[in-house]
């Protein structure tokens, strides 16, 4: 044990001095989801609100209609409406992006609005700037109101003539807030986790195997009276925390600005309900066995390459195969149970899906955690076995 | 002391490496029933040319890899079933040897000295001694990165001797350094044989087993040609110099175990 520990202080000392290892399992998790977060909601707010005082030039066609409606969306702020005379040229000038949309009657609107009936209508946009439709639908919806309104006053009904059934919503919804949260954005925790926890693993399961072999390191501590077993968990212990503090850090970055940034009090709100003392316990109790179970694929790997990039080569593609099943955890309608709970890296998804509801099945929670545990045991006797092969150490 | 007796060591042939050495043999013989002893306060040199199988005689001497038969003993323990009582013993140094780059030479002497549990007095009286021997005192807290060549084979100097190892292993210790480093090496040779230690090293350079060593073999193909004191090595030449001496064995390549 003693030995054990005398390696694994070795090995943090020698990876934190690492400026690679701080930029990339400290410094880039830290920031990575702030500066996401800050570019996102900025960009976003400034697009919003260009697109909300975008000036809008609508073409209209009224075809010997009333100019009415037309005259009522006039005094709209941000649009101006401009006549034609056909539906061709109107056509064509939303066509060559001249105007930004067109609006034409037909030739019985009135006729057909004053019997009661549907006036018909069409509208020319472009559907690559569909946001412009968009905020032209809601002017229009706003005319229809006000037609329906006139209607129902003109043969005094009164507005619930129209509206026959009344849903009454309070108490309905019999599912708790974390629950619907769990279910529809409950995948982002666990997916932040491990696709960081992966990373985070790498730089160090390269450095402290492929890495030593390329320094001409390895042989002398061979030839240290240490069990090479004792080597190999010196080190896996530095590339499991190294995975487990990646992680953590980069949940902590996306905790910390959603807190700092203030974008959403509410979200706040429901970040404390969900991420509770009890979650993040029980969250980091499949954590580890997780990040022994990456550490246990990436070590041997690392001892049969002869250099760093050729370990690189071999692991950066591994990580679809852990982003992949992670995917899982955004896919409503998959929950955790006890098919899914034999299903390594979605098992852990899922598990923690549930554990936000709050409701999950003790018996698929039990089977994931013992997967977990069996599967980084097999792992980790897979490294020692690459690990004991001197064609490897040598090579 | 290091007795060696009928020593062998094969590797598995993959296809493509079969197909690369253009043979059918499924394994490589890299060394071929070895056997020699080396006396403590002898310097003991295995000459050979490149691929003869001396490191890997070296490799197996240090516990790195296995032997495929063949037994050997160092400081009156097996290597293939006393490995940790052996590595305890033993000093390991070769020409390639590589340090942590991030680390500070006093870093690395402590780490070696707590992997071989040296005592706290011994490892600052060793590392003293060496440091001022060796000049080592200004940069011991410099990181490895930082240091000139002669500067970084200092510190591999001082991490072999850091837990006073009874049998000293020098692979080609000299490859690649300038004749001021090489000349540390030398010194430190030297300076093993005069403590009575056990030391062999292995080397392709005639002035320098000529300078140093007691006892030698010459090794090629895994098997040994020759295997004698120097003295008598000097003796019986038949050509006009060591070097042409040590082609001419080389060359008749007509192995002998001894």
């Amino acid at each position: 044990m003693k030995k054990i520990l005398i390696i694994a202080k070795k090995e943090f000392l020698d990876m934190f001095r690492d400026k690679r290892t701080i930029m990339r399992m400290i410094l880039i998790p830290l920031l990575a989801f702030p500066v996401i977060i800050y570019l996102v909601s900025s960009l976003q707010a400034s697009q919003s609100e260009k697109e909300a005082t975008k000036e809008l030039v609508v073409g209209y066609y009224l075809n010997d209609q009333s100019s009415a409606m037309i005259d009522r969306m006039d005094t709209t702020a941000h649009f101006t409406f401009v006549p034609y005379i056909d539906t061709t040229s109107l056509s064509a000038a939303v066509s060559s992006d001249s105007i930004n949309l067109g609006i034409w009657f037909s030739s019985s609107f009135d006729q057909n609005y004053e019997a009661r009936e549907q006036g018909e209508y069409g509208i020319f946009y472009r559907s690559a700037d569909l946001e412009e439709y968009d905020r032209f639908q809601e002017l229009i919806k706003v005319q229809e109101e006000y037609l329906v309104q006139e209607r129902l006053a003109q043969n005094e009904l009164p507005s619930a003539y129209i509206q026959p059934l009344l849903l009454n919503t309070q108490g309905g919804n019999k599912s708790t807030m974390t629950e619907t949260i769990a279910k529809y954005a409950g995948g982002i925790l666990p997916y932040i986790f491990m696709a960081f926890c992966f990373m985070g693993c790498m730089l160090p399961a390269i450095d402290l195997f492929a890495g030593e072999k390329e320094r001409g390191t390895i042989e002398t501590l061979l030839v240290t009276p240490v069990n090479r077993v004792h080597i190999l968990v010196g080190k896996m212990i530095v590339v499991t925390a190294f995975g487990l503090l990646s992680a953590t850090v980069a949940l902590g970055g996306l905790i910390g600005s959603l807190y700092l940034m203030e974008i959403d009090p509410q979200l706040n709100a429901i970040i404390a309900m969900v991420i509770t003392p009890k979650l993040v316990v029980m969250l980091y109790l499949l954590l580890i066995p997780t990040a022994i179970f990456f550490a246990g694929i990436m070590i041997p790997v690392s001892v049969y390459s002869r250099s760093f990039k050729e370990a690189q080569s071999i692991l950066t593609p591994l990580n679809m195969a852990v982003i992949i099943p992670t995917l899982v955890g955004f896919l409503p309608g998959i929950e955790l149970d006890y098919t899914t709970a034999w299903i390594p890296i979605v098992n852990v998804v899922l598990a923690t899906k549930a554990m936000i509801a709050g409701n999950p099945e003790i018996g698929p929670i039990i089977i994931t955690f013992a997967s977990l545990i069996f599967l980084s045991a097999i792992a980790v006797f897979i490294s020692f076995k690459q690990f004991g092969k001197e064609g490897n150490v040598l090579r | 002391m290091i007795k060696v007796e009928n020593l062998k060591k094969s590797f598995k042939l993959s296809a493509k490496q079969r197909k690369e050495f253009n043979t059918t043999d499924t394994e490589a013989k890299s060394v071929d029933g070895i056997s020699f002893t080396c006396q403590p306060g002898k310097i003991f040199s295995l000459l050979g040319p490149n691929g003869a199988g001396k490191t890997t005689t070296l490799r197996m001497l240090s516990t790195i890899i296995k032997p495929t038969s063949g037994t050997i003993e160092i400081a009156g323990f097996n290597v293939d079933t006393q490995a940790n009582e052996v590595r305890k013993r033993i000093g390991f140094l070769t020409g390639s040897t590589g340090l942590y780059e991030r680390l500070t030479p006093d870093e690395i002497l402590k780490y070696y000295a707590d992997l071989n549990d040296v005592s706290k007095e011994d490892f600052e009286q060793r590392k003293q001694h060496y440091y001022d021997l060796l000049d080592m005192n200004d940069f011991a807290k410099k990181r490895i990165g930082q240091l000139s060549t002669g500067m970084k084979q200092k510190v591999s100097i001082t991490r072999t001797m850091i837990h006073d190892p009874e049998v000293v292993v020098f692979d080609e210790p000299t490859s690649g350094l300038d004749v001021i480093t090489a000349e540390n090496i030398i010194t430190l040779i030297r300076d093993c044989k005069t403590a009575g230690k056990t030391v062999i090293f292995s080397s392709h350079i005639m002035s320098e087993v000529d300078l140093l060593c007691d006892d030698l073999a010459i090794i090629n193909r895994g098997k040994i040609l020759y295997q004698d004191t120097m003295q008598n090595f000097r003796t019986n030449m038949k050509t006009a110099n060591l070097t042409s001496e040590f082609i001419r064995i080389v060359n008749e390549n007509q192995p002998v175990n001894a």
